[in-house]
């Protein structure tokens, strides 16, 4: 089945698109079946198969009812805590991120199996993904495309606002046929288009940043004009990282473009199996990649010239450089005195990049993240006897008299707390979920030196007032 | 027939009963600080109005709650709910907490009970604070924990939330927060505002006399920030002294009020009118400070206007000097601010060699003109350039 | 919040006398700030409490938002009319507000504490004679004798629960004198307000009783003319010429108490001592017999003065009816499910609903045609039921946007007014006349009468509803009609 691969490919890129459109679905399908083989290395499973592997080899436990109010609750805190176990070794990563979003917008995209089909669901999604992109990354900057009935057309510009971008799929999503924009997904996706559009645009982006693509694909074919491959390598030498979102099934040919375009790493290719998962598949992609071995030398430290100005009222309306529009205050860029209504932009006249503070300090926590908390088992709390939560005050369970009989969940602590490495605090699950989520500092690192074991006497030493035997 | 329609679907349940609101009071109670300011507007007179401005938060709704923590000089301390007291949790999610059966008889039946107990707890346990541990000198001088009483306060308003509202809270803290204040427009704050809950509010107030640099603490103080922002929790400050600017910035960023307070410099007891008979100026004038601008909760602040400037100033400090820059370069690598010109070849903070682009290191030459012939008058043609090249 | 607005007629159907010494006492002052004032209101007042000067009126104008326009006028004038809020005219500078005197330097005795009014109740002495109770004994002993009440009305609407309801002979008459129930014979049949009574939230249903013992106690004389049967027991409702505001501030005063103490009576007016008695056995104070010189209050009197929303959050409250969050649940197909085990809801929800199965924590019915036109029969309108299920629905329901579904809503109000299709009027019907001229003549009669009904000139028929006074005048033509 594998030549048969070989041979699919290199007939698509030989021309003569439409014939082989009609048969390439079916080929398309029955490559789905083979999905399995496509995988490169014997041996490596699909996901979907060690899912199915898993449940097969555990043998059926009887529950045991006596405990099922706390095996109840270790349940609920192990999944709240799945979300957030993700490495926190602290990489290097581009924070100035240029991304092109590909959507795919062809026929298969209006299968129903998502409700109410793929299309509608995907661009719900984008909505919530690019306020939360420019939550994460607020110095960086994306243009969406999509791919129609074999075309690429571009929806919006690359910019830093995301109301160009919200604005732009909510005209799409209305859908009314207007400025040339499609009603309804048609035809079939093109992929080397996409990533011939995607290395223009990121053409002039400076070299300090990353160039990232991301694309959605629905289709499980693509219809190209030429040789993907060779647009594949001119990307691998214009340094995109390309990584792609797959509904439902994988295609091979997405394998080989984001593991050539990330230096053999295949982990960018992701593929959902329900709208959940293409949620979270596209929320991962929020978080700032990190950065390889090979760029690190044209990435090292370049030292960026930004402007940080302050916002000023005026008495009278005067126009200003981005809309050229009367507003009666500003930002003036420090270089040039040029007005700018918002920031975080690059200055109109004199090109420099205007950006708060607070923007920065938005992804700090990529840079210095907080560390995992480790679960505490029984023997460490009767060595550090804590009765509530640090964070918020929650009440613990008490020790057992005897020993805990319960399940032991993956995920979660026998006695509910949650111990920070740094400074020996204990923590509940909620404030665990909150820190490591929302908040991303440690209250104990923060507040004060760390906790000590008690003394033997039973007695807190120091100050009465400090929690948890801290002196 | 016209009656029985129930379609007037947007009906929704509108009682103009306010949801529960929680205020948390973050005091700053560094004892060098509070000297120097012991002749106008001492540590007593201020916590006095605080504990009015509290009951009035209590008194407004019966499912009110507050907490008061106590960032000093080398901890954050608890100074209400009290930790380590049996139930912390029914005190704050019962109706304002039940006591003992209190000690003086008069006391008790002339004071509303649930105000006594609180009065009582943070009293107490502010005392119990100041005289415990008499901190060094050199640890006087050094800046309030107040990104970790922040922490803390924050997380202690995130498990009310999930307690009064299990199901939205979730998606407020995975969902979707917007940039920064200043540059919100309508649909990003409209998104943001729609997912405000409806069933419980909350918001912070910071009390701060300390003139310390806070700059040791900003990735945590940000963090914090950035924390409250997303889950609509306005920080409100109240600086007596001099004007921070990472607070300011810290609440304009979360929509809350700042506003500076200036102590008269008067010792008489004064009385202003009948209202604040036992109270000198300075404090009377802290209180209705309090009352008018920090009163509100979110939902009140809707319909009111909020004092505060508008003038925030937003510029950043470097790194290597703590001077205030409006251009400077930032490393790619760990985004630390320097001001121009460079004085390093590498980034203090990651050590990675810093590549200065040549347009900043590269002065501007004015270029030398080529001295051009002028024409002479009345010279025939004889000196205009070369002559007419000959053929040989 | 029906509950709030029924309070508030009431206070502000007062005179202006009544509040200056209303709001001597801090608890009522307390009361009136948490409980009936809008959210903006309470912002103004706190605002202005300790300030030196009256408040300027366009300061308060630009302090208020332009969009918050309603919002501001519901709040001015709620202010003005509970007198707390007076538009005092400074003769050289424009128009500024003040405070009400009283309620100012109240609220601030309230939040400040001090003064020696004693009105937070005195707590007895610790060797006082009598049991010591627990909080739990009160809560259960509260929750009996509420329920008794709402068994027995309940009782008068369906005959099997009538045991229950053993209430006090003063109790039933204060319910007949709020017109909740309507002494038939010698057997109470429940009345429209009953059934509102019945179908409303626990603490509005407090409030609305307390509100009608203290309309009924302002005069003698006029609750003997008003009820039609009374007994006379030497019931103090009767007897005793009891002072509203008195009454009031202690109603306010018992909502600041706290649960499980017990407090002196000494320091009560006669009026407030009288009360306790009624209070007993409305279930709202605990006064024991044994022991007159203490009481303690319960859970129905220190959530007096709270709102519904610390009610619901209040996980410890074990009184039934209080059972905090509602547990009813409707579903789109007219399945009515709640999660109870109380009778006493069980038997609320089988006037309207038709139950069929019962677990010992789950009760599962239909709302069909029967059961709705029967609860109709009885009284009950559909607004009743809808605002019921309201009240009660679950918090899953709540999430729904609206709460019920609005088709079931719908059909509940459809097959209301389908008993209102077709009116049965019970009457005589006159045909078969002799000639017009008798017809035209006995019709004009009826008319003139005033008891006709229909008529059809050209069938020579009509129909009248009393028939005896016809009777008579057909007999009288009959005896004149050899004249013609």
């Amino acid at each position: 089945m594998s030549d048969s691969d070989n041979e699919y490919i290199e007939d698509h890129s030989s021309g003569d698109d439409h014939n082989l459109n009609v048969g390439g679905s079916g080929r398309a399908q029955r490559q789905k079946g083979s999905g399995r083989n496509a995988t490169s290395k014997p041996g490596t499973r699909a996901r979907w198969e060690r899912a199915l592997r898993d449940t097969n080899n555990e043998p059926n436990v009887v529950a045991d009812d006596s405990r099922l109010a706390e095996n109840i609750s270790r349940r609920a805190e192990a999944q709240k805590r799945a979300r957030i176990r993700k490495d926190t070794k602290p990489f290097q990563r581009g924070i100035i991120r240029h991304m092109v979003l590909v959507l795919d917008v062809s026929e298969m995209m209006l299968e129903k199996d998502m409700r109410p089909n793929r299309y509608r669901v995907m661009l719900r999604y984008l909505e919530e993904y690019i306020l939360e992109f420019f939550e994460q990354n607020p110095i960086s900057q994306i243009t969406v495309l999509m791919m129609y009935d074999g075309r690429c057309i571009q929806l919006s510009e690359l910019s830093g606002n995301p109301n160009d971008h919200i604005n732009a799929i909510q005209k799409l999503r209305d859908g009314d046929g207007k400025d040339e924009l499609p009603k309804e997904p048609k035809g079939s996706p093109s992929l080397q288009n996409a990533l011939e559009m995607s290395r223009a645009m990121l053409y002039h982006t400076p070299k300090h940043g990353t160039r990232e693509v991301l694309i959605i694909l629905g289709a499980l074919l693509t219809n190209d004009p030429g040789d993907i491959h060779k647009t594949i390598a001119s990307c691998v030498k214009d340094k995109l990282r390309v990584s792609i979102i797959g509904i439902f099934a994988r295609m091979k040919i997405c394998t080989e473009i984001v593991s050539r375009t990330n230096g053999g790493d295949e982990s960018g290719y992701g593929v959902a199996t329900d709208d959940v998962d293409l949620r979270d598949l596209l929320m991962a992609s929020t978080s700032p990649p990190a950065m390889r071995a090979t760029e690190q030398e044209d990435a090292a430290a370049n030292l960026l010239v930004m402007g940080f100005p302050s916002r000023t009222e005026e008495e009278h309306p005067s126009l200003c450089a981005c809309h050229g529009e009367l507003t009666r205050g500003g930002y003036i860029c420090p270089r040039c005195k040029t007005k700018v209504c918002s920031l975080p932009q690059t200055c109109p006249s004199c090109q420099l990049t205007l950006i708060l503070s607070t923007h920065l300090a938005r992804s700090y926590h990529h840079l210095f993240p907080l560390r995992n908390w480790l679960e505490v088992s029984w023997d460490r709390v009767r060595e550090m006897r804590t009765t509530q939560c640090k964070g918020c005050l929650k009440k613990f369970p008490g020790i057992p008299t005897e020993d805990d009989g319960a399940d032991k969940m993956d995920g979660s602590s026998e006695s509910s707390r949650y111990e920070c490495p740094s400074c020996h605090h204990h923590f509940c699950v909620d404030c665990d979920v909150f820190c490591h989520q929302t908040l991303y500092n440690c209250p104990g690192c923060q507040s004060g030196p760390p906790a000590q074991v008690p003394a033997s006497n039973g007695e807190t030493t120091g100050d009465p007032m400090a929690l948890d035997g801290a002196s | 027939m016209d009656g029985v329609d129930a379609t007037v679907r947007g009906s929704v349940r509108t009682s103009s009963a306010a949801p529960p609101s929680l205020l948390t009071i973050i005091l700053d109670t560094n004892p060098l600080s509070w000297s120097h300011l012991s002749s106008s507007l001492p540590l007593s007179a201020v916590l006095k109005t605080l504990l009015i401005f509290v009951n009035a938060h209590l008194a407004i709704n019966h499912a009110n709650q507050v907490a008061v923590l106590a960032s000093h000089v080398d901890n954050v301390a608890w100074l209400y709910p009290t930790p380590d007291d049996g139930d912390a949790s029914k005190q704050s999610s019962q109706t304002n907490g039940h006591t003992e059966v209190a000690d003086e008889h008069r006391v008790v039946s002339n004071k509303y009970r649930p105000f006594l107990t609180i009065e009582k707890n943070i009293s107490k346990n502010l005392r119990n604070l100041l005289t415990s541990d008499i901190p060094s000198a050199e640890a006087l001088k050094s800046p309030p924990l107040l990104a970790g009483a922040l922490s803390i306060a924050l997380a202690y308003a995130n498990l009310q939330l999930l307690k009064a509202d299990p199901m939205t809270s979730d998606s407020a803290s995975t969902g979707t927060g917007a940039v920064g204040a200043a540059d919100l427009d309508a649909h990003t704050s409209a998104l943001r505002t729609a997912r405000s809950g409806h069933q419980f509010v909350s918001r912070i107030l910071i009390v701060s006399v300390s003139q310390a640099d806070l700059s040791s603490q900003y990735i945590g103080l940000m963090n914090s920030v950035f924390a409250a922002q997303r889950l609509n929790i306005p920080l409100d400050v109240l600086r007596i002294g001099e004007r921070t600017a990472f607070l300011q910035q810290a609440s304009d960023a979360t929509s809350g009020v700042y506003l500076t307070y200036d102590p008269p410099n008067s010792t008489a007891n004064g009385t202003n009118g009948a209202a604040t008979a036992s109270f000198s100026s300075a404090t009377a004038g802290l209180l209705q400070t309090l009352m008018q601008g920090y009163f509100s909760d979110v939902a009140a602040r809707k319909l009111l206007v909020m004092p505060g400037s508008a003038e925030v100033d937003f510029r950043a400090a470097c790194f290597c000097h703590g001077k205030i820059v409006d251009l400077g370069g930032v490393c790619s690598v760990c985004l630390s601010i320097f001001c121009l010109p460079l004085e390093f070849t590498s980034c203090p903070t990651c050590q990675s060699p810093l590549r200065v682009p040549k347009s900043v290191t590269t002065k501007p030459v004015a270029f030398a003109r080529r001295k051009k012939k002028k024409r002479k008058i009345g010279d025939g043609g004889r000196d205009s350039a070369a002559g007419t090249p000959v053929p040989n | 919040m029906s509950l709030s607005s029924a309070v508030l007629d009431y206070l502000q159907a007062q005179p202006g006398v009544t509040f200056k010494r209303l709001y001597l006492q801090p608890p009522t002052v307390l009361a009136v700030l948490r409980r009936m004032l809008p959210h903006l209101a309470k912002n103004i007042i706190m605002a202005m409490l300790f300030m030196p000067e009256p408040f300027l009126e366009e300061d308060l104008l630009t302090w208020i938002r332009a969009e918050a326009r309603p919002q501001r006028d519901e709040a001015m004038t709620v202010l003005e009319q509970l007198h707390i809020l007076t538009l005092v005219p400074e003769p050289p500078t424009p128009r500024a507000y003040r405070l009400n005197t009283a309620f100012a330097s109240s609220l601030r005795q309230a939040l400040m504490g001090g003064g020696s009014t004693n009105s937070f109740g005195v707590p007895a002495d610790k060797d006082a004679p009598g049991p010591k109770r627990t909080v739990e004994e009160l809560d259960k002993w509260a929750r009996k004798q509420w329920e008794a009440i709402l068994y027995y009305m309940v009782g008068s609407a369906e005959r099997e629960y009538s045991r229950e309801g053993n209430i006090s002979s003063g109790t039933r008459k204060l319910l007949e004198m709020g017109e909740f129930i309507i002494m038939r014979g010698g057997r109470a049949d429940i009345t429209k307000g009953g059934f509102t009574f019945l179908l409303q939230e626990a603490n509005a249903q407090v409030w609305t009783l307390l509100i009608v013992y203290l309309e009924n106690s302002e005069s003698v004389s006029s609750i003997h003319t008003k009820s039609k049967v009374i007994e006379n027991q030497s019931k103090d409702i009767e007897q005793l010429q009891m002072d509203p505001v008195e009454m009031l501030s202690f109603l306010f005063m018992l909502g600041s108490l706290e649960l499980g103490q017990d407090y002196n009576t000494e320091s009560l007016t006669k009026t407030q001592f009288h009360m306790l008695e009624d209070l007993h056995d409305f279930g709202i104070v605990y006064h024991p017999p044994d022991a007159r010189g203490r009481f303690y209050p319960t859970r129905l009197a220190t959530t007096l003065t709270s709102s519904d929303a610390s009610l619901l959050s209040n996980p410890n409250s074990s009184l039934s009816m209080n059972s905090g969050k509602g547990s009813i649940i409707l579903e789109t197909n007219h399945r009515i499910y709640t999660y109870t085990s109380s009778p006493l809801q069980i038997a609320v929800l089988a006037l309207f609903a038709n139950l069929n199965s019962c677990y010992p924590n789950l009760v599962s019915g239909k709302l069909t045609k029967k059961s709705i036109q029967r609860a109709v029969e009885k009284g009950i309108t559909a607004d009743q039921i809808i605002d019921y299920l309201r009240t009660h629905a679950h918090p899953q329901m709540l999430k729904n946007q609206p709460v019920l579904p609005p088709t079931v809503v719908d059909q509940i109000r459809l097959w209301q007014i389908e008993g209102d299709r077709m009116e049965a009027t019970p009457g005589f019907l006159l045909k078969q006349f002799v000639n017009a001229n008798e017809y035209r003549e006995t019709a004009q009669y009826a008319e003139n009468l005033g008891v006709l009904v229909w008529r059809n000139d050209r069938e020579h028929m009509f129909f009248v509803t009393r028939i005896e006074q016809l009777q008579q005048y057909l007999a009288k033509r009959k005896t004149q009609a050899p004249r013609r």
